[in-house]
C-alpha cells in the first residue's frame, strides 16, 4: 500500500477507491445472483423429477388397479360363460320329471350330470390354480417355475429350462408369488414379441439379495427402452412388472450380452425368508 | 442481531461525536469494533454452519485473529492509526467464510429457497458489506489525513452502512431459518400419514 502515501497521486488513489470498491461490490452482487439463480435452477428441476416420478406412480397405481379389474373380469367371465352353462346343464339332467323317467334313463342322465359336475369342478381348479398355482404354493418357486416351463416345452416351438442355484431357503409366500408372477410375465412378453428359440432362467443368492436372471436369443428390449414403455399409455404388463417390482423392494434391469447375442433381464430382490 | 445493530450505530455515532469534539479515542473505538465484529459474525457463523471442520476452524481464526489485531493495534500501530491491516484480514476471512456458506448452500439438496432463510441475509449482508468497504478500509491508515479521503470515506461507508442495516432488517424480519417440515394440512392429524391418528 506504499503507493498510495504520497499526497500527490490523490486522483489515482480516488480511482483505486472508487473502482476497487465497486468492483468488489459488482463482485459480491454476481455471486449472490448466481447461488440464488443456480439453486432456484436446482429446485425447478427436483420439483420437475418430483412431478415425474409422481405421474409414474399414478400411472403404475392405474395400471394396477386396471390389472385387478382385468382380472375380476377374466375371472368373471370365466365363472358365467363356463361354469354357469355347465352347472345348468346338469340341473337340466337332474330335473323334477326325473323320477318319472325309466331306470335306463335315469341313470343316463344321472351319470351325463356326474360328467358335467366333473368338468365344472376341472374348470373351477383351473380358475382357481391361475389365481394361485398349487405347484408354487407348495412346492415353492423352482417348481413352479419348472411347471411353467414344461408346459412351455410341450408346444416344441420354444425350448425353456430353469437353474437354481441356491433355494435351500424359501422366499417369504407373498413375495414368491410376485416373483413368480413378474417371471411368467416376462416369459409371456418373450413368447409373444421376442421370436426367442430358447429361455433359461437362473437364480443365485449373493449376501441379502436373490437374483433372477432369464436368458433369451430373441428380440429383446434394453432398459431405455424398458422406461419408455413404462411411461407409454399403452400396455400394462410391463406397469405391472414395474409396480411388483416396486412392491418387492427389487429392481429390474435390461440388458444385451458383451457379445450382442443375448438379452438378459435381471431381477434382484431383498431376500425375507419365510417361516 | 438486533444487538449488533444497535452496537454498529452506536458505535458509528459515539466515533462522529469524538471526532467533532476532537477527542482523540477513534482509533480505539476502531479497532474495538473491528474484533467484535468479526466475534460476532464467528459467533453467528459457528451456529449457521453446522460442519465439523468450520466447529473446529472457526475457534481457531478467532483466537489467531484477536490476538493478531492485538498486535496490530498496540505493537504495529501504537494505538495512533486506524487498524488497516486488522480490518482488511477481517473482511478477506469474513468474504471467504461468506463464499463458503454460499458454496454449501449450492451442494446441498435443500429443496427450500436459499433466501427464504435468515441466515442467507445475514451472510450476504457481511458479503456485501465487507467487500464494499474492503478498499476503503485497507487504504484508510495511509489516506487519513486527506480531506478529499476523508469525504469519500464518509460517503461510501454510510451507503455500505445503510446498505447494512436494509438487509439485516430483512434478516430479522424472516424470523428464523425455516426447516422442510411440513405442517399437517388437516388440522387434528398427527404429521406421520402412515399412523393417521387424530390428537386427543
Amino acid at each position: 500500500m506504499f503507493f498510495l502515501q504520497t499526497p500527490d497521486n490523490s486522483f489515482s488513489v480516488t480511482n483505486v477507491l472508487i473502482f476497487g470498491t465497486l468492483g468488489m461490490f459488482v463482485m459480491a452482487i454476481t455471486l449472490v445472483s448466481v447461488v440464488v439463480f443456480h439453486q432456484r435452477r436446482v429446485i425447478r428441476f427436483n420439483k420437475q423429477l418430483q412431478k415425474m416420478e409422481e405421474e409414474k406412480q399414478q400411472m403404475l397405481l392405474k395400471a394396477s388397479i386396471n390389472f385387478q379389474e382385468e382380472e375380476r373380469q377374466r375371472i368373471a367371465a370365466d365363472l358365467h360363460d363356463d361354469a354357469g352353462p355347465l352347472l345348468a346343464t346338469a340341473r337340466l339332467y337332474l330335473n323334477e320329471n326325473l323320477i318319472h323317467q325309466e331306470t335306463a334313463v335315469q341313470l343316463q342322465s344321472i351319470f351325463s350330470a356326474k360328467q358335467i359336475i366333473d368338468d365344472s369342478i376341472q374348470l373351477i381348479r383351473n380358475i382357481s390354480h391361475s389365481l394361485m398355482p398349487p405347484t408354487l404354493k407348495n412346492f415353492g418357486l423352482e417348481s413352479a417355475m419348472k411347471d411353467l416351463f414344461e408346459k412351455i416345452n410341450g408346444s416344441g416351438v420354444i425350448n425353456a429350462s430353469a437353474r437354481f442355484h441356491d433355494n435351500r431357503e424359501r422366499l417369504r409366500e407373498d413375495q414368491e408369488l410376485l416373483v413368480f408372477r413378474v417371471l411368467q410375465e416376462l416369459v409371456t412378453n418373450i413368447i409373444k414379441h421376442s421370436c426367442a428359440g430358447f429361455i433359461h432362467l437362473t437364480q443365485n443368492v449373493q449376501g441379502n439379495f436373490s437374483y433372477f436372471r432369464i436368458h433369451h436369443d430373441g428380440k429383446g428390449i434394453l432398459q431405455e427402452e424398458f422406461e419408455k414403455l413404462n411411461y407409454a399409455s399403452g400396455g400394462l404388463g410391463l406397469k405391472n412388472i414395474e409396480s411388483r417390482i416396486k412392491v418387492l423392494n427389487g429392481s429390474i434391469s435390461f440388458e444385451i450380452d458383451s457379445t450382442q447375442t443375448y438379452y438378459k433381464v435381471t431381477i434382484e430382490v431383498p431376500r425375507e425368508p419365510g417361516k | 442481531m438486533f444487538f449488533y445493530v444497535l452496537y454498529c450505530n452506536l458505535n458509528e455515532i459515539v466515533i462522529y461525536y469524538t471526532y467533532q469534539n476532537h477527542i482523540d479515542i477513534d482509533t480505539i473505538l476502531f479497532a474495538l469494533f473491528t474484533v467484535i465484529e468479526f466475534t460476532f459474525f464467528c459467533g453467528y457463523y459457528y451456529y449457521a454452519i453446522q460442519t465439523r471442520i468450520i466447529k473446529i476452524i472457526l475457534p481457531i481464526i478467532l483466537g489467531i485473529f484477536v490476538i493478531f489485531a492485538f498486535i496490530d493495534f498496540f505493537l504495529i500501530n501504537q494505538m495512533n492509526n486506524f487498524d488497516s491491516f486488522t480490518a482488511g484480514l477481517e473482511s478477506i476471512i469474513i468474504i471467504l467464510l461468506c463464499i463458503y456458506y454460499l458454496v454449501v448452500q449450492i451442494k446441498g439438496s435443500n429443496s427450500l429457497f436459499v433466501y427464504s432463510s435468515s441466515n442467507f441475509w445475514i451472510i450476504i449482508t457481511f458479503l456485501i458489506y465487507l467487500s464494499g468497504t474492503f478498499f476503503l478500509y485497507i487504504m484508510t491508515e495511509n489516506m487519513a489525513r486527506s480531506k478529499s479521503f476523508q469525504h469519500q470515506y464518509v460517503v461510501i461507508n454510510s451507503v455500505f452502512n445503510v446498505l447494512k442495516n436494509i438487509l439485516l432488517s430483512i434478516a430479522m424480519l424472516m424470523k428464523s431459518t425455516p426447516t422442510n417440515i411440513q405442517k399437517p394440512k388437516v388440522k387434528g392429524w398427527e404429521d406421520d400419514l402412515h399412523t393417521l391418528k387424530l390428537k386427543k
